[in-house]
């Protein structure tokens, strides 16, 4: 990033920060090495880029180093597992540590309710003005993220030992790409909770987590919607790789900007109704807020426009029109443009509090709709995970 | 913000419109008239067929969104016209911010004036006992390991000003993102229709609406090679060739010409064990003027072939007319008869009939049917799917226009470890498929089913067989013996007719309430005997040996009464006509799209900037210091001001480290 932040990171240096590009690198070096044969070279570059990104993040952001050691390492002894048991997937009905722990169902199941007590607890800490148990909120929500962040790994995993055409990374179905979401969220969240130091918000934030998690477990127990499914031929591409989860880190930004605008909105409120409420001491100020809710925005904003490029062009690899108007593609501009106006407002007009803030749940209702109801009500060429 | 206070406060001359055309207001509304017509575009299905919107929104909401292009708003002329708003409207912004922000990045503004800086966001004065020399080499150490770039200015008062100025990446990043936006519509507008909506409206050009074979399609409705950018499908038999696409155009299609030729030598679909198509490719070989030899490559879904600009796609696939024979059985005869019929798919064939003039209409094959087993069986095979093999689909259509639509499997599929032909009949497509079952016999054919059901319907024959094995009983007389077979006859032939149910209808219309009852059972009592009578002739026939008089295994009983179910439900099947799938050639179709898209590389070059742009905007923060040095004898006074384009938080620790670095 800017400079004076590049100097405190390398001032900053310790030996876990070198040690941390080495296990990186090994560890896909040693990935190449076991499946070089079914990776064509858009994905071994995708593959050491996304390692280099890690390595970025990791110096950029500590916490994000032990978050990885600990996914990698519980994904190891999950697939492990399953080599101890002849490498079947149906070792996940009969050994005890993959079917209650981390098989990748086992896992997000365990995710999902850490999810729904964390956004309690952030909620009781705040009411408590407790620092313990915001403590214990973010350790929660720390395990959450990992647990589900394995899950997606084993998933993967799971998926060749079903059938070796059956592999892919787990971001095709609308189940496997609610997990990256509420994965991807909690971190940036996380990230937020760091650098402004404050755990207000979290039970707001959580509150989408909890949506999220209760549809899926819906989703699940419904429609057995976590059975792994093979490809279908337009899918079986390296665009997916980064297209999808570029697109998560979009929704993740949008969905922390709403909350943080609901939470601006209740001390708004606050302030005008009830001035000594305890919970205005407890809420950062709306300065803060302002600034959390523009800077998830932003980040939103950049990756979702990244995002919308590889569509296009994945697209017009796919479809043979980098645009269709198909109506997946036309809410992306819809909800690119809503946060363009919105971000113009902000920049130029110095708009800022309440409007702003009903603006950006607005969007999250916008975003939604282009993320579930697209493929709810619509229909079009996007044809992953139809209800 | 500074500068946008400047831009939002241009200098006087510009006149209102260019005002208006440059304000951030119309480009936000045109930012939010956008998304509603793009909402519009998607919760309205596009380009239907008329008919579907009279219906569904009544003729006059549809004349109003007709009127308003609702039915195609991404080709609606007043969509051009927003777009083209925006771009204009980006265009005035950007050369209108260009100055502005050019002087913005160049000047240091080191001349301020000591109080100015005293006015700006962060700023600090202290006194340090060092001369102004150290202090000012000092400062730049300072500045450059921050990354500033800097200007030193030297006021005549002696005292010296140090301005620093760094990520003015931040404007560019503007230019970058605003353009990017002109350049990726401009690419769209490449790529987008007009030409062909310019020369309809002049004209020359009117889609083809009826479904007619390329000589016919009406002269107006062809594009020539040489057009700039299309988008079109082509469906190609394998082993065939074409050198044309259709566009969906209006209500109809148009015929693009096209420069080269394609061959499609092959055509392959591949499954996954749950019956998802796996993945489909094709041979292609292109043939074009300049090419001395043809170039030949596989496309798939996600690798089509480039050629020149054009791109060739694996788009969809279908059946290319495969051949399919038939055996026809004549269901109501009374002697094993049965014709044959060659013919393929989307090809009719007239039959005539004893029972009248058919016209069949064969609409497609399939040769894999995979679908889900029921739960047991899928725990005892241990397989989640079966294949029930080769099927074809076809329409039965009599003189009066009626029609029966078909699916017969050609081989049998086992149920409850039986095997069963199956043949599904319907009147309407709206409806499902009702499934007559054909039991096999012994070596898995449908001979002895064919038999026993021209038996049934021989009279004669049926006749004779029964007196031989019901001999009247010597204490009978003639006439009740023959009362009986004639009995068995009538029950008979009412059961062939109308099925069981027949004749429970039959007893109630003509029997007194009172013995309907046992009249029934009688009857089905006689009907089942006289049936299981010419049943075991036909086994005797085919030398079944039984183990004794009229007691036969349970397989053959098994088979007996699948064949009455069958044979009860015949007179629900349609025309007394069977189609026998006996053999077939699959013929593949592959379905191509190909483009011609010139705006697309200027779309990607647009989009690369965009996102630049985007990310500079974003993540570079344009900043500035000053450093005032006034010296007072062996001490400095000195002042240290700081502007950040972005108010963020760490801005201000950010100039209190800087500030207590400079100090150590
Ligand atoms: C689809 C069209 C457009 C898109 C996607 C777009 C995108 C953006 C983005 C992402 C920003 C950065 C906001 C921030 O840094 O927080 C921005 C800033 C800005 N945009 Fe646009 N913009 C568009 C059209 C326009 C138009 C038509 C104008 C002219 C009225 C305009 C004027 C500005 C200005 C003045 C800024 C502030 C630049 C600065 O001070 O750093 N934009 N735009």
């Amino acid at each position: 990033m800017e400079n004076t932040n590049k100097n405190t990171i390398w001032q900053s240096f310790s030996l876990r920060d070198w040690i941390w590009p080495l296990v990186v690198l090994i560890g896909s070096l040693v990935a190449w090495q076991i499946y070089a044969d079914n990776m064509d070279r858009y994905e071994v570059a995708i593959l050491f880029g996304v390692s280099l990104a890690t390595i970025w993040l990791g110096w950029y952001w500590k916490s994000f180093q032990t978050h990885a050691y600990f996914v990698a390492s519980i994904s190891l002894v999950s697939i492990w597992f399953y080599q101890m048991n002849g490498n079947l997937y149906q070792a996940n009905e009969t050994v005890f540590f993959l079917k209650y722990l981390i098989s990748s169902q086992a896992a997000i199941m365990w995710m999902s309710f850490l999810v729904l007590l964390g956004t309690v607890t952030y909620f009781f800490g705040l009411f408590r003005q407790s620092d313990f148990i915001y403590k214990v909120s973010t350790f929660i929500t720390w395990t959450a993220a990992t647990l589900g962040f394995v899950g997606i790994m084993v998933r993967w995993y799971e998926s060749y030992l079903i059938s070796s055409d059956y592999g892919h990374i787990p971001v095709s179905s609308l189940y496997e790409v609610f997990i990256l979401f509420i994965v991807m969220t909690i971190l940036m969240y996380l990230y937020y909770e760091q650098k402004f130091k404050t755990r207000a918000m979290g039970g707001f934030v959580m509150l989408v987590m909890s949506a999220s998690v209760l549809f899926v477990l819906w989703y699940v127990f419904d429609r057995q919607s976590h059975e792994i499914q093979p490809l279908i031929p337009a899918l079986q591409s390296w665009w997916m790789k980064i297209h999808v989860p570029a697109n998560f880190v979009g929704y993740g930004g949008f969905s922390i900007a709403a909350m943080v605008g609901v939470a601006m909105l209740i001390r708004l409120r606050l302030e005008k109704h009830n001035p000594q409420s305890r919970l205005l001491s407890g809420l950062p100020t709306q300065r803060i807020m302002d600034d959390i809710m523009y800077r998830s925005i932003a980040i939103g904003f950049a990756f979702f426009t990244v995002a919308t490029v590889l569509g296009a062009m994945w697209a017009a690899e796919a479809w043979g029109g980098y645009w269709s108007w198909d109506p997946k593609e036309t809410w992306a501009l819809i909800v690119w443009l809503n946060y363009a106006a919105w971000l113009h407002i902000r920049m130029t007009k110095g708009w800022h509090g309440a409007p702003m803030a009903w603006w950006a749940v607005i969007g999250l209702f916008i975003t939604t709709f282009a993320f579930l109801g697209v493929n709810i009500f619509l229909s079009g060429l996007h044809s992953y995970g139809e209800l | 913000m500074s500068e946008n206070k400047n831009m939002s406060k241009p200098n006087r001359k510009t006149p209102i419109w260019l005002e208006f055309l440059g304000s951030m207001n119309l480009a936000i509304t045109l930012l939010v008239m956008l998304s509603i017509a793009s909402v519009i575009g998607t919760v309205l299905q596009q380009n239907q067929v008329i008919q579907d919107y009279i219906i569904k929104f009544g003729p006059f909401w549809h004349e109003v969104y007709s009127q308003l292009d609702l039915y195609s708003v991404y080709g609606a002329s007043w969509f051009m016209l927003v777009l083209l708003f925006l771009l204009v409207s980006t265009g005035v912004c950007v050369s209108r911010n260009t100055p502005v922000f050019i002087k913005d990045m160049k000047q240091f503004s080191e001349k301020l004036s000591l109080n100015a800086l005293k006015h700006q966001p962060n700023h600090v004065s202290f006194t340090l006992d060092q001369t102004t020399e150290n202090l000012q080499q000092h400062a730049i150490k300072t500045l450059k390991s921050h990354g500033f770039r800097y200007r030193t200015h030297q006021k005549e008062d002696g005292s010296i000003t140090l301005a620093g100025l760094k990520g003015h990446w931040n404007r560019l990043g503007y230019f970058f993102s605003h353009i990017s936006i002109i350049i990726i519509c401009i690419g769209a507008l490449m790529d987008g229709n007009l030409y062909l909506k310019f020369s309809e409206w002049t004209g020359n050009l009117a889609p083809e609406t009826r479904n007619v074979s390329l000589n016919d399609v009406d002269p107006k409705a062809w594009l020539s090679a040489d057009n700039y950018s299309y988008r079109g499908n082509v469906n190609i038999t394998e082993g065939r060739d074409a050198d044309v696409l259709f566009l969906p155009y209006g209500d109809g299609y148009l015929v693009q010409q096209l420069p080269f030729r394609i061959e499609v030598t092959d055509f392959r679909l591949d499954y996954y064990d749950n019956g998802m198509p796996k993945s489909y490719e094709s041979d292609i070989l292109l043939y074009a003027d300049d090419l001395e030899e043809p170039l030949a490559k596989t496309i798939e879904v996600n690798h089509p072939l480039y050629y020149k600009d054009y791109a060739i796609y694996q788009s969809s696939y279908g059946d290319g007319g495969s051949k399919v024979n038939f055996n026809v059985h004549a269901l109501a005869s009374p002697n094993i008869s049965n014709s044959v019929v060659e013919s393929a798919i989307n090809k009719n064939e007239s039959l005539t009939t004893p029972v009248g003039q058919f016209r069949i209409e064969f609409t497609d094959f399939k040769l894999y049917n995979i679908v889900p087993r029921d739960k047991e069986e899928a725990e005892l095979t241990g397989r989640k799917m079966q294949n029930n093999g080769p099927s074809v689909l076809f329409k039965v259509r009599n003189e009066q226009g009626k029609a029966w639509e078909y699916e017969n499997f050609m081989i049998p599929n086992k149920q409850e470890d039986r095997w069963f032909f199956m043949s599904g009949v319907r009147t309407s497509v709206a409806e499902p498929f009702r499934y007559l079952f054909i039991p096999a016999d012994a070596n898995r054919s449908k001979d002895r089913f064919f038999k026993f059901l021209a038996l049934l319907n021989n009279p004669q024959a049926r006749e004779t067989v029964l007196s031989n094995m019901v001999p009247k009983p010597e204490n009978m007389e003639e006439s009740t013996y023959q009362t009986q077979l004639r009995l068995f006859g009538q029950l008979i032939n009412l059961f062939r007719q109308t099925g069981f149910d027949g004749i429970a209808r039959f007893v109630e219309t003509n029997v007194p309430q009172d013995q309907q009852e046992q009249v029934m059972a009688f009857y089905y009592d006689q009907l089942a005997s006289s049936l299981q009578t010419l049943y075991l002739h036909i086994l005797d026939e085919e030398g079944i040996i039984r183990d004794d008089a009229d007691n036969i295994n349970q397989e053959h009983q098994l088979w007996f009464e699948d064949a009455l179910t069958a044979i009860a439900s015949l007179h629900r099947y349609g025309p007394p006509l069977f189609f026998e799938l006996t053999s077939f050639e699959q013929i593949q179709s592959t379905g191509l799209q190909i483009t011609k898209s010139p705006g697309k590389d200027v779309v990607y070059f647009g989009s690369a900037m965009l996102i630049m742009g985007v990310f500079f905007m974003f993540y570079v923060r344009q900043r500035r210091v000053w450093i005032h040095l006034k010296s007072a004898g062996d001490k400095t006074e000195v002042t240290i001001a700081g502007k950040d384009n972005k108010k963020l938080p760490e801005t201000e620790e950010e100039f209190q480290k800087f500030v207590t670095q400079l100090k150590s």
